[in-house]
């Protein structure tokens, strides 16, 4: 049975793995001086967060697997809605991000993975969205508290939930390549995202 | 031996056999039908990508932490004391033995299955082989396991139907009065093993000392996991968290700690601050606990 899980698992990975090489020619067509695309070697690919297990609800209360934003670029970061200050910016900062790529910004997810795993349910997730001005790049993930530990750990997003419930985190805002590698990795706020904007557009 | 008199024991009467020998088969078929249900159930369960939850073989003893407060050891805006529910929790850290069940039940923790996001390449280094402990230094079977990243001691808690201590349960077991050090504080004796390196030969659990719940080498043998261990701030950029080692290291000096006596303390802080999931270290190993 084990036999089975892990062939499902490798499945994708080979499908992507193939996926990128069909695309290219037409990649090239449109941007004739872009670079290729880089691709992961196996090492790299066994290290991949898309075999994370765990599954999330996005803010429509839609099952989600991390394997799911295979095939675009992906920018991560972990946030709560009920952050008064940090979080909002942290997620302004995003938003700056998609909006600096333009039309090109479409082709990226953009996820938010929320530490709240009480109060952040689908709906106030939802709700944040529609505050922040976020598009349907945009998915906002909800966990159970096993799943986002272990998304903060390979995140390396250190967070503590206080008395009041609320929770003193770290503000990283993570590239993860088509095949979910770590790529890129910014701590702080406000920061400038040139270079992570650069680090995304790589894989476009 | 005759299976009618097995189905039947009881009936002299020939009409009765025939009905309880119809009775017997039929619930003999029910049962089978029920167990091929239950198999094909469990067959298909999704939650097989996790490890298998089952029983395992080695039953370990587990004792209660009583509910009470624990005092964050970092200061902070909000500086409640955490109420910590009553809990029980293994009575010894997990040992190379039992960690070897785990590993028999569960093929994709083995040394040589061991998927390399979940575990780094010294995972289980001082092992001889996939299912053999060995007998090196480390390799008593009743010494604590170690050389586990943090994702394979939360796959063995989850097999064996428990899961890891949270940090505010792990200090509040591990601030427990020590029932036999004589007269040295706990302190003193933590910070004796802090300076030591680690030993040539592993020792093997209830080997150090024993605390008022019960619970044995809390300090002293080897360092353990937490489910929460990535907690404590110590982000490198001061913009980066809200609250960060900043509390600890700039301007207030030390004081930012809730006892500054307490060097032991923050060693312990410092050392969680500095692991990643996939760390595997032959002085970590880690015991599990359960809710009531």
């Amino acid at each position: 049975m084990k036999n089975y899980i892990l062939c499902l698992f490798a499945l994708p990975l080979f499908l992507a793995a193939c996926q990128p090489a069909n695309q290219q020619p037409q990649a090239r067509a449109v941007t004739e001086t872009k670079a290729a695309v880089p691709q992961p070697n196996e090492e790299e690919l066994a290290e991949s967060l898309f075999q994370l297990p765990d599954t999330f609800q996005n803010q429509d209360g839609k099952p989600v697997v991390l394997a799911d934003f295979k095939g675009k670029p992906t920018v991560v970061s972990m946030i709560f809605t009920h952050c008064a200050f940090v979080c909002p910016r942290l997620t302004a900062d995003i938003r700056q991000m998609e909006q600096s790529m333009g039309e090109e910004g479409k082709k990226v997810n953009f996820v938010l993975i929320s530490f709240d795993t009480d109060r952040d349910l689908p709906a106030r997730l939802k709700q944040y969205a529609r505050e922040q001005q976020l598009d349907q790049n945009f998915t906002l993930l909800h966990g159970s508290e096993g799943a986002v530990r272990s998304i903060g750990v390979l995140l390396d997003t250190q967070f503590e939930k206080d008395e009041d419930g609320n929770f003193a985190h770290s503000n990283i805002v993570t590239v993860l390549d088509p095949h979910g590698i770590i790529r890129y990795r910014k701590e702080g706020l406000g920061q400038d995202h040139t270079q992570t904007v650069k680090e995304v557009e790589k894989y476009l | 031996m005759n299976i009618r008199k097995m189905l039947q024991p009881q009936g002299p009467i020939r009409f009765r056999k025939r009905l309880n020998l119809h009775a017997g088969i039929l619930r003999m078929m029910a049962v089978a039908t029920l167990t091929v249900l239950f198999l094909i159930t469990v067959s298909l369960s999704p939650s097989l990508a996790h490890p298998n939850p089952s029983i395992p073989a080695i039953e370990k003893k587990m004792v209660l932490v009583p509910a009470g407060p624990y005092q964050p050891f970092l200061k902070r805006e909000i500086n409640k004391p955490i109420q910590v529910k009553a809990f029980r929790m293994d009575q010894t850290a997990v040992t190379n033995a039992e960690y070897l069940e785990f590993v028999k039940a569960n093929p994709e923790w083995r040394k040589s299955n061991v998927n390399p996001l979940f575990a780094d390449k010294n995972y289980l280094a001082h092992w001889k082989g996939d299912l053999e402990i060995g007998t090196g230094r480390y390799n008593h079977p009743n010494a604590p396991v170690v050389n586990v990243s943090w994702f394979a001691a939360r796959a063995y808690a989850k097999w064996a139907g428990k899961r890891l201590p949270t940090v505010p349960e792990w200090e509040r077991a591990g601030n427990g009065r020590p029932e036999n050090l004589g007269n040295k504080t706990l302190i003193a004796y933590i910070l004796e093993w802090y300076s030591k390196p680690n030993p040539a030969r592993l020792p093997t659990v209830k080997s150090t000392y024993l605390n008022q719940y019960g619970l044995w080498d809390m300090h002293g043998l080897v360092w353990e996991w937490t489910f929460d261990f990535n907690s404590y701030l110590n982000s490198s950029d001061s913009r980066g968290g809200t609250q960060d080692e900043n509390q600890l290291f700039c301007a207030a000096g030390s004081l930012g700690v809730q006892n500054k006596e307490d060097y032991a303390g923050y060693l312990r802080f410092s050392y969680r601050g500095s692991l990643k999931g996939k760390y595997c270290i032959p002085n970590l190993g880690f015991r599990c606990v359960k809710d009531l």
